[in-house]
């Protein structure tokens, strides 16, 4: 399992490191929540480390800072570094904003016109860009925007019994005044049930050649697939154009989502933390998967049209209807407008939402297929405020 | 994709947001155009005069006989869709906040200067995507819709339009936290004075305009909204500006109607998926760095 506080995104194919955990108890109106202690709370905001530098390429500059664009996904110092004929102005990618303040710093921690010691990697396109690694103030020889200024936020999870509706159905969202959403997926890319395969948690392999393990792809979906991880994802239109993590991937972001139901309106709204804080309707009133504005005229988009339904205490999602504009997995696994998905959230208790997503692709699959994992519910807070625009021009 | 749209596509969607928000103020009973398959040519047809698709099949153009305004069985008004009636949503009615007093706006010079040159430079953020930000959302044509969430002590604004986002009042009696992270919908805490919603927000930064017109601000910015739902059909809505950073004093603006468009369910609209603006403007992402991009 992997989290958003056991690697940093420089981790890169690292063993996943066990965090120290202090657990202390705390009553809540419903729920038991503890409190975990980390090292460093690092999450990852979009997209894994090697889509843009190229990790075999180790760069050391020291510049003067000009300017920090404090912006999603990532944050970027901006420095003067000398050189002949001219000085020469550099980009330092380091976390988002939302991992460094989680991790103590703000954009006053590293002041305009400081000097910097970074130490990373070259940018793939030769453009002068250095991934930050280490970003070192020479002035006090400390560390800045890497590794954790003072205390790290601790992550709180919850435990107890499902909460429930009057009705006995279980609640997708917080108990009645509070707050909190569902975060820390277990598995950063789709994979079939029961495979084996290392990938990190933006879904890329650690090796290329399990590629066909990973699900039942046509060969042309195959080919696709291998040339996606080959280019270590950097063609993600998520990535490079902010267009919506439709599908399952949706439910494999680091900021996590939340489930607002309206028992009154027959719906229920998932409202992403992820994307561009989008928002996917599924409607629970016995509707057709049919457009809404004008017959299929609407169709197909991007989150589908769903309609669901539930089984015991399982919340069952019907999708069809996609386009085929964007990554429905953060692996780049492709899909077609014949995706047809049937994903089944039940939460077993408190803290937990088991999410089984069945995808059914007769363009791009030999035969359904199946994958499954956990979301975990981040007590009291809300999602992280995330808009993928933020530093797009 | 990227071909025959390119700047017809990237102009019409700037002339849709403007104009179409004008049509809307107007009242004219417009259905919305197709629709979320493809906002360039939705944009399209918004900019040409919105005869697009119906709703539905319900026509907009009549408008409904006005019903009392909805309450919870706790006597507060209901400012979204009633329980067990279909869900509506509220059309765009705010134009430019300071519509029939421009001259008695105490501007300061520099936030002039900048209303004047964005009168002539509509280079506006929404143009690009950005989240519309407080009352830029009031304005896009594809309007809102407020969802309620009585047991959650809260309230989201669906922004139909630019990238498909939310905003969320919260309506628990909390109060500000310290250091609000500076973001285009900001923080926002809702309280009743009466049968008035007072929304007021904070944290706000300045990649947002405040409406199609380029009204400017600051990230100092306080900003209150004051949403009253006087029938069925209209809710009246007015803004307080005290941002000492653009303006020499806090600012009322005069009252704008927002419409209820019953039956009007959201729909998905993804701003990014045909705009092409940014590309035209600036060059495509793969062409852009963070050092082109910032390099003088």
């Amino acid at each position: 399992m992997f989290d958003r506080h056991t690697r940093s995104r420089h981790d890169l194919r690292q063993p996943i490191l066990e965090a120290g955990e202090e657990l202390m108890t705390k009553r809540a109106v419903v729920a038991v929540m503890l409190t975990v202690a980390v090292g460093v709370v690092s999450l990852g905001a979009q997209h894994t480390l090697a889509a843009k530098f190229d990790v075999t390429k180790p760069l050391t500059l020291t510049g003067t800072v000009t300017q920090i664009d404090w912006a999603n996904p990532y944050v970027h110092i901006l420095m003067k570094v000398p050189g002949q004929p001219l000085p020469a102005l550099w980009a330092v990618e380091v976390e988002g904003p939302i991992v460094l303040t989680d991790n103590g710093w703000s954009q006053a921690s590293l002041p305009i016109g400081e000097t910097i010691r970074v130490e990373g990697y070259a940018a793939r396109d030769g453009s002068r860009q250095i991934s930050g690694r280490s970003v070192v103030m020479t002035s006090t020889n400390k560390p800045v925007y890497v590794g954790t200024n003072g205390t790290p936020k601790a992550r709180r999870v919850a435990t107890g019994p499902t909460p429930r509706w009057p009705s006995g159905q279980p609640r997708l969202g917080p108990p009645p005044g509070e707050t909190g959403y569902w975060g820390y997926p277990t598995r950063g890319g789709l994979l079939e049930d029961g495979v084996n395969v290392q990938m990190d948690r933006y879904g890329l392999l650690n090796n290329v050649a399990d590629a066909s393990k990973v699900a039942p792809m046509q060969p042309w979906a195959l080919s696709l697939y291998r040339e996606r991880q080959r280019t270590f994802l950097q063609r993600d239109p998520m990535y490079l154009w902010c267009k919506p993590p439709g599908g399952p991937r949706q439910f494999q972001q680091p900021y996590g989502f939340q489930f607002v139901e309206q028992p009154d309106f027959k719906r229920v709204f998932v409202l992403m933390g992820s994307a561009n804080r989008n928002r996917r309707i599924i409607y629970t009133d016995g509707r057709k998967q049919v457009g809404q504005v004008n017959g299929n005229d609407d169709n197909p988009v991007f989150y589908g049209q769903a309609v669901a339904r539930w089984e015991g205490d399982t919340f069952v999602v019907d999708t069809r209807s996609f386009n085929e504009e964007f990554w429905f997995d953060n692996g780049g696994l492709p899909h077609t407008e014949q995706l047809h998905l049937i994903e089944r959230f039940t939460r077993t208790d408190m803290g937990t939402m088991r999410y089984e997503v069945t995808i059914d692709d007769p363009g791009a699959y030999t035969r359904a297929w199946k994958s499954t994992w956990n979301l975990n519910w981040v007590p009291g807070e809300e999602t992280p405020y995330f808009l993928c625009m933020d530093n797009r021009p | 994709m990227r071909g025959p749209f390119t700047l017809a596509a990237c102009l019409t969607f700037a002339v849709a947001t403007t104009s179409g928000a004008f049509a809307q103020d107007a009242g004219a009973g417009q259905g919305r155009a197709a629709g979320a398959g493809g906002q360039g040519r939705a944009a399209g047809a918004g900019g040409q005069g919105r005869a697009g698709g119906q709703g539905r099949g319900q026509g907009r153009g009549a408008a409904a006989p006005s019903a009392p305004t909805p309450r919870w069985p706790d006597g507060k008004p209901i400012l979204g869709s009633v329980p067990g009636q279909p869900v509506g949503g509220w059309g765009a009615g705010v134009t430019t906040l300071p519509q029939g007093q421009l001259d008695k706006i105490p501007f300061q010079p520099w936030a002039r200067a900048a209303y004047d040159i964005r009168q002539i430079d509509q280079f506006e953020p929404h143009t690009r995507c950005k989240a519309s930000g407080v009352s830029r959302q009031f304005s896009t044509p594809y309007g809102t819709e407020f969802v309620e969430v009585p047991d959650l002590k809260r309230m989201y604004i669906m922004d139909n339009g630019g990238p498909n986002s939310y905003r969320i009042i919260y309506l628990d009696g909390r109060s500000f936290p310290q250091n609000i992270p500076l973001t285009n919908y900001g923080y926002s805490i809702g309280h009743w004075e009466g049968d008035t919603l007072v929304i007021e927000t904070r944290g706000l930064n300045e990649k947002f305009w405040l409406d199609t017109r380029g009204t400017p601000h600051t990230s100092q910015l306080k900003f209150t909204e004051r949403l009253t739902r006087t029938d069925m059909n209209t809710m009246r809505y007015q803004a307080t500006i005290d941002d000492p950073g653009a303006y020499t004093a806090p600012w009322t603006t005069a009252d704008f109607n927002l419409r209820w468009r019953p039956g009007d369910e959201l729909f998905e609209y993804i701003c990014q998926q045909y705009n092409e603006g940014p590309t035209l403007m600036l060059g495509s992402q793969e062409e852009i760095d963070n050092t082109r991009f910032f390099v003088p």
